[in-house]
């Protein structure tokens, strides 16, 4: 090869970025969004907004599972905390379809001030965000991974090959040259990628690490001569299966194990799991939330204390922050639990948030860089040819297209009456056909007024979510119930500063002439260059 | 680069880089001196490493004949390396 | 509550360390403090740049343990680093006087803590 090291090197992240690109922008805002899943989900169920855990939640979550599943094999509930209001009771039914892999459980919602069982409206919530981001929808989820894999490894490779295609990494660390087309562009590129590199870096490489036995399995084939289970099992062992049932004998009041798990930890009870309820084999299992900065273990390692259901003798303690780890995977764990960042506080999930937006702000630079670079070279008389206007179309689906889609999806939450069939789907529905919209109208609307079009849709539907929400919620910026629980006021503030950001992008779209014009002989704009104009604009790379 | 070269090295990238990572994983699984569940993760790791660091070297190598050699040539070594740890 | 402290304090120290270092490159002490940078003053800015860096890091290892620490110190100069690069071309001398505003306004937050939860 004739080209230097730093060409090829330029070369491999454009074309590896290009085209994955619009695949990774749509991993990235899913992603982002997928730190607030389960508060995603409690807004878009209002009906459970109204309920906050009260002395009595617990003795009324037994009473309601007494009532439904007495002979259930066990029951877990969980008590509500930040990131969810109602009391989630789940039980495993006494008698068991056989020969299916994996045993599913009931489920119902309990308001935890009157003990009413709940049925909100149905949604899939912030999990539908969250299983698009790694196994997108409606393709068999196998090849779905794969396909989310590819793209990890994909910017894993973009990565590395953008720092070594970045001349002055250091020198430009803190450039950014505005109004210069394509200039500007590289610049915000390089700033998102750069300042965030380690977070860009972790969170792909512990992406890939999260998919290591689909797309890695070959180590352990090795050396467990082929017995995954093996592995599984010395690994991930999940605790063994409830005894079977004993007698029926009455189970102690639970209300003093509480306290005394309480006062061990000094913190309040959060979930609490039964086995063979009502029997004389019963054990209830209490747990509290682990420390919140414990990323080095594995996940489920909440401090808990065990008791005999019949005697209320305490039989075990278990702090699995003290539990021995092995080197590798303290490294393993620490890496993808900073992945989902399950461990966090609010506070944290908000940084991670924010961490999360600056991948998104990379990812989507650096697909509008690619047109914006190509539209720059254009002679003055060329029009854009049919590729360029096509990745132009593309980039704005994955991009305005994809966050007018969300806006959509919240908007038919609460719009679509609550009783409707197959509610659920019926979203999902509309999420992709405002996709499906969006993408149609960039391919037939590749310039300029194809983004103003857009981005004003997408401010439009996002400002109208906290609007519509108070006209069909009681649970909206001005009531004092969505501030009793932060997670639901904020996410209105979130939408309205989506639609603020919107509304500044398109002021921005109408006010500066497009950046990527065909070039002429134009003066420099004083305003907003005089502090840093020396690059003329088509000197780059 | 002429698009044969850029089939090669695509390719070099995708099937050798990949070949190389799961023979790294599957040598380090057997060979290094620590429990087997441990020796099995560090593997792990490193492939993804691997598989990224053989992809740069695809494209940057001077000609793809290196490109698939540079990638071979360790190929060889760590499947020796599995063969010769390999669990009886 | 001491923890929203302790995080404004690392982004605060964050973005003032990075503000120094900015300020030891040519470009950007011009467009902050609007004249020329003397080559011979550069380490007046760089040395105090990465000791601030230093105590943002610090401060985050008083709130996570050591691995989520670095990785949550290194974020936050992310999210110090952005609003700075983007400010710099528009609001240059804003830039500048929040790096000694910033850090200042996070030690006063700190005093009162002790008023608050009634001393430590």
């Amino acid at each position: 090869m004739k080209k230097s090291f730093r060409q090829s090197m330029a070369w491999l992240h454009t074309w590896a970025g290009l085209l994955l690109g619009w695949l990774l922008v749509a991993i990235f805002i899913t992603g982002t969004s997928a730190y607030f899943r389960e508060e995603i989900t409690l807004w878009m169920q209002p009906e459970l907004h109204d309920s906050t855990l009260q002395p009595d939640t617990v003795d009324k979550a037994l009473a309601a599972l007494n009532a439904k599943a007495p002979d259930a094999r066990s029951w877990d509930i969980s008590l509500p905390g930040p990131r969810h209001t109602a009391a989630e009771l789940r039980w495993q039914p006494a008698k068991q379809p056989e020969n299916e892999g994996r045993r599913r459980g009931e489920q119902m919602l309990m308001d935890a001030d009157s003990g009413e069982i709940v049925s909100p409206r149905a949604t899939r919530g912030g999990n539908f965000l969250y299983r698009f981001h790694f196994e997108l929808y409606g393709i068999d989820r196998l090849w779905a991974r794969l396909l989310v894999c590819l793209a990890t490894l994909f910017m894993l490779i973009a990565i590395i090959s953008g720092v070594i295609t970045h001349k002055k990494i250091f020198k430009d660390f803190f450039t950014f040259r505005p109004g210069k087309g394509q200039r500007s562009w590289l610049d915000a590129h390089n700033a998102t990628a750069v300042l965030a590199l380690p977070y860009h870096f972790m969170i792909t490489y512990s992406g890939l690490l999260l998919f290591m036995t689909l797309i890695m399995p070959w180590g352990i084939d090795a050396a467990y001569q082929g017995d995954r289970r093996a592995f599984f099992s010395e690994v991930f062992s999940r605790g063994e299966d409830a005894a079977r049932p004993g007698a029926p004998e009455a189970m102690v009041a639970i209300g003093p194990l509480i306290e005394q798990t309480e006062t061990r930890f000094g913190k309040p009870v959060t979930r609490i799991q039964i086995s063979n309820p009502n029997r004389d084999n019963a054990q209830i299992t209490l747990r509290v939330n682990r420390d919140p900065a414990v990323t080095d273990r594995q996940r489920g390692g909440d401090p808990t204390q065990v008791f005999l259901g019949n005697t209320g003798e305490l039989i075990d303690t278990h702090i699995p922050a003290n539990d021995p780890v092995s080197p590798g995977w303290r490294i393993y764990n620490f890496f993808t639990s900073v992945h989902m960042a399950r461990f966090a506080d609010p506070l944290t999930r908000w940084l991670f948030f924010l961490f999360g937006v600056a991948g998104c702000a990379m990812t989507i630079t650096g697909m509008l860089l690619w047109v914006s670079k190509r539209t720059q070279q254009l002679r003055r008389d060329q029009q854009p040819d049919r590729a360029l206007k096509m990745v132009n179309g593309l980039n704005m689906a994955s991009i305005t297209g994809l966050m007018l889609a969300i806006a959509a999806y919240f908007l038919a939450n609460r719009l679509l009456p609550v009783t409707l069939e197959a509610r659920e789907s019926r979203e999902i529905q509309v999420f992709f056909l405002a996709w499906l919209v969006s993408l149609v109208h960039g391919l037939l609307r590749p310039h300029r007024q194809g983004w103003v079009e857009q981005v004003g849709a997408a401010t439009v539907l996002w400002f109208a979510v906290p609007i519509i929400n108070m006209l069909t919620t009681e649970s909206h910026l001005f009531s004092a119930l969505a501030w009793q629980h932060p997670a639901i006021a904020s996410f209105d503030l979130v939408c309205l500063i989506l639609a603020g950001l919107g509304g500044y992008t398109l002021w921005r779209l109408q006010r500066k002439p497009v950046p990527a014009k065909p070039r002429r002989a134009r003066p420099p704009r004083a305003a907003n260059t005089s502090t840093t104009g020396q690059t003329p604009a088509g000197e780059t790379q | 680069m002429t698009p044969l070269s850029i089939t090669s090295r695509t390719l070099a990238a995708a099937l050798g880089g990949y070949g190389l990572g799961a023979l790294s994983a599957m040598a380090l699984a057997v060979t290094l001196p620590v429990a087997r569940d441990q020796a099995v993760i560090i593997g792990i790791m490193l492939s993804f490493l691997l598989c990224s660091g053989a992809a740069i070297w695809a494209f940057s190598a001077r000609s793809a004949w290196y490109a698939w050699a540079g990638i071979l040539a360790p190929c060889l070594l760590l499947g020796g390396l599995y063969l010769w740890g390999r669990p009886a | 509550m001491t923890m929203a402290l302790s995080l404004f304090l690392a982004l605060a120290l964050a973005y003032a360390g990075l503000t120094s270092l900015s300020l030891a490159m040519k470009r950007h002490h011009d467009q902050v403090m609007g004249r020329k940078l003397q080559p011979e003053r550069v380490r007046y800015y760089r040395w105090p740049g990465w000791l601030l860096l230093g105590g943002s890091l610090l401060v985050t290892l008083t709130v996570w343990p050591l691995g989520l620490a670095l990785f949550m110190a290194v974020g936050l100069v992310a999210v110090a680093g952005l609003p700075l690069v983007f400010l710099l071309p528009y609001r240059a001398r804003l830039a500048g006087q929040l790096a000694v505003a910033l850090p200042v306004l996070a030690v006063l937050c700190w005093s009162t803590v002790p008023l608050a939860v009634g001393g430590w």
